[in-house]
Formats: structure tokens, sequence, C-alpha cells
């Protein structure tokens, strides 16, 4: 069943047209990576699927409701839909802690005994329980990230989107990041779509990658099939730069 | 001497006691007009940070008219000519409401300011878990908001604080008034009343910066 499913749709922004005609569907389960050059359409793309952006036309089905249509209550997608972030957005006002319960209390009216319980999991599962009290001014970046990831987790979501969650890290940093989300990967029930330039973490984690340019879909492959032999040329080409290094 | 001669006699029990009467209606409709401005701004603040298709442009626009007047105006205004459409307030009610409408534009100002200070970023973080707009703005936006808004908001009430005495225009009995009933009996007296009101508007405003300063120590 698919989880995410794209039809026909088309992005602006003003003139700029940043999704060109794309057709993408993900299945429950499965682990995709979205990658391109940067200004590709990658981060719209994926910040399109919980109502970041809004889209102009198409269809876009997320777990099986119609964000395209105004009748759709956006929150309810969003429920079951986490987001991390580049720049992590961990509330400033709030210890690790409360970031992490917050959005339960609030939105699933989750009992507070069994809120905490939770969060204290996922923070020791994210390795940071000796942060439960920390503010995120007193993290570090990679520190943030998890907190973050442990953050749209315990919503329990049916899905979580990545938009590039280690690229504003120093990169003794990402190791751990990526780790976590390896781990979260490793759940077969979990729907992930990752924007990254990590290629290791993709040939490692991904059922499929999805190459991006100019707010189009080129490649929709198996990860071998992308990583030995793709059939767009662009892909080819991008593929052999990052690859170099 | 002379001046410290008619300072005793301008300092009598019954003249302190006028006098101190006159600060405590200063200082209640500063209270009553520091609660209700910080209410109706940061409800203001928050309708035009919000963008709400033609209201927030329609609250910009009264914002923008209000702001513009001078204090004064709005006072008469509500004293003198609202009766004429059949509203008859009492002269402490005018000034609370003059005061209020003036000061709730200036605070919706800072507000707004004060919420597209915060980084974009904490409004996309809440959204995406599930929590409404409300509830981010209440929870994540407006607390960390009115971080940065304490300095301007206190500034703003301080003078708040010194724009009572234009009431005095409209013969509210506040500090400013009672002060010229004073030293109306007796010429003598000018100096040391406006030297010892001076005193009082001072301790009154200081002990509001004190404050602010306070806050920011506790909050930074």
């Amino acid at each position: 069943m698919s989880m995410i499913e794209f039809k026909n749709v088309e992005k602006y922004y003003g003139d700029f047209h940043a999704l060109k005609n794309v057709n993408l569907s993900i299945d429950a389960g499965e682990t995709v990576v979205l990658i391109g050059p940067s200004g590709s359409g990658k981060s719209t793309l994926i910040r399109t699927i919980n109502g970041l952006e809004e889209i102009q036309e198409g269809q876009l089905i997320v777990n099986g409701y119609d964000l395209h249509d105004p009748k759709t209550d956006i929150n309810r997608i969003r429920k079951n839909v986490g987001m991390v972030f580049q720049h992590f957005n961990l509330y400033n006002n709030k210890s690790t802690l409360e970031n992490i319960m917050l959005a339960p209390r609030l939105v699933l009216k989750r009992d507070e005994a069994e809120n905490k319980k939770v969060a204290m999991e996922l923070l020791d599962k994210v390795g940071l329980a000796d942060k439960a009290d920390s503010m995120p001014s007193a993290l570090s970046g990679g520190q943030k990230q998890r907190v973050a990831i442990a953050r749209s987790l315990a919503m329990k979501p049916k899905a979580l989107l990545f938009d590039e969650p280690t690229s504003a890290l120093d990169p003794e940093m990402i190791g751990d990041v990526l780790d976590v989300m390896k781990d979260i990967a490793s759940d077969s029930d979990m729907t992930m779509l990752v924007v990254t330039h990590e290629m290791n973490f993709a040939k490692q984690v991904a059922d499929r990658v999805i190459f991006m340019d100019a707010g189009e879909i080129l490649e929709d492959s198996t990860t071998e099939k992308f990583f030995t032999n793709p059939d767009d040329p662009r892909a080819k080409q991008f593929l052999s730069q990052v690859e170099r290094h | 001497m002379i001046i410290l001669s008619s300072m005793f006699s301008a300092f009598s029990a019954d003249n302190l006691k006028y006098l101190l009467g006159g600060l405590g209606i200063t200082i209640l409709v500063s209270v009553v007009s520091i609660v209700l401005s910080f209410v109706i701004g940061s409800i203001l603040g928050v309708i035009r940070y919000e963008k709400i298709p033609y209201f927030s442009r329609f609250v910009g626009l009264i914002i923008d008219i209000v702001r513009n007047l001078p204090l004064l105006l709005i006072i008469f205004f509500t004293y003198f000519a609202l009766p004429r459409f059949g509203v008859h307030l009492s002269i402490l009610t005018s000034a609370i409401i003059a005061m209020t409408a003036f000061e709730s534009m200036m605070v919706a100002e800072i507000i707004r300011g004060g919420l597209k200070s915060i980084d974009f970023g904490q409004t996309e973080g809440a959204r995406s878990t599930g929590m409404s707009n409300a509830q981010t703005m209440w929870h994540i936006i407006l607390p960390q908001a009115y971080k940065t808004m304490i300095p301007p908001l206190i500034s703003q009430f301080i003078s708040l604080v010194k724009d009572t005495s234009l009431a005095t225009a409209i013969v509210l009995p506040e500090l400013m008034y009672r002060a010229q009933i004073v030293y109306g009996q007796d010429n003598t007296y000018m100096v040391p009343i406006l030297l010892l009101i001076a005193a009082m508007y001072f301790v009154v405003n200081y002990g509001l910066s004190l404050l602010a300063k306070w806050f920011d120590s506790k909050l930074a």
C-alpha cells in the first residue's frame, strides 16, 4: 500500500517552477533516499509531504489523505508523518525532555506518566538519556539532531521525513546521527524519505534512490541499480562528481 | 533659605497625604492600563503577525492611525467627544480607556516585532509535529518572543506612567494635577512640590526599569 503518492504534482514559487509534473509512490515501510544537486527541488518536494509547502496542481495523497483538498485537516497528516530538519528546529524555550513530550501531550493527549516513559526511552535510544534536563542551547549540533529525531519518533509516526539531517553538522557529529537513522530504517513498519548527500548512507539503508534535477524526478531506481548503472545521464554525471571525493 | 523654609510648610502632613493620594491614582491608572494594553496589544500584535486576509490589514491600519495621534487628543476624544455619541464616562474611566487605546497599539507593534524576530524554524518544528497554529504560538513562539520584548515593553510602560500626567487636562486627580493644586495655594511651594513629585515619578519608573533588568537576568 502506498504511504505517499504524488500524481502530476506542480509547485510554483511565483514564476519559478519548483516541482515539474512529479509522479512518485512510496510504499509503507520503504526507505527511500532523495538526492540531487542543490536547488533541484529535493527539499521542496519533501516539505510538500507534510504541508509545509503547498502544491498548486495535481494530487498528493499521504496516509490516505489528499493534501491538496482544502477539507483535509493538515494536522491529521502531521500526527502520522514526522519531519527532521537540517537546522533541527528544537524549541529553544524547552528542555530536551519537554521538546519530546510537548506534541504527544498536546496533540495525542498522551497520559503524562506514559508520555515521560516514552520520551525517556527514546532519549535512551538516541544515546542522550543524560541530557533530559538540558536546554537545546547546551547541546552540540549532533545531539540536537538526535533529540529532534526522538521528538519526531515520540508521535509514533507511520512515516518520517528527513530534510538534509546531517548537512549542518560538523563531520565528527554525522556518524552518530546516521547510526540513529539506520536503526530507524531497520524497523520494517517505518516509511522513511531522506534528502541527503551521504551516499554511503544511501547505499547501506535505501531500498530505492530518487534523483532530481531542476524540479523533475529524473531517475527512480533500486539502490543497487542507481549506484551501478543509472539510466539518466545527469544522474550518472552527478554520481561521478560526488564519488570523486 | 526661602526655599528651605517654604519646604517645611509645603511638605505639611496634609499636603503629603494629598499628593500620595494623587500618586495612588497615577499608579492605579498606570497598572490598569498596563495590564489591559498588554493583553489587547498582544492579541492585536498576533493578529497583525499572522497575516489573516483583510483582517490583519485592517488591524494594521487602525494601529498605524492611533499610533500617529497625540495621546492628549485621544484623551480629549474619550472624555469630551464620546458624550456627543451618547457615551458618558467618568474621568477615571476616560483616562484609562484613552491610555489603553493608545498603549495597546504601541504594545501591538512591539509584540509583532518580537514575534518576527523568532526563527521561523521554531514554527515549522512545532507545526510538523501536528501542533495547531494556536498551540505553536502559545507554547513556543510567544514565550520566546516575550523574552526579547521585555526591554522595549518596559520602556513603553515607563512612558505610560509618565503620560498619565496628561490626564491633568481632563482634571483627573492624579499626581501632576494635585501638585498644581498644592502649589496653587502658595507660589513658594512650586519648586519643592515639583521636586517632590519628580522624585515620586522617578522612584516608580526606576523601579520599573529595575524590574526589567531583573526579568532580563532571570530569563537570559
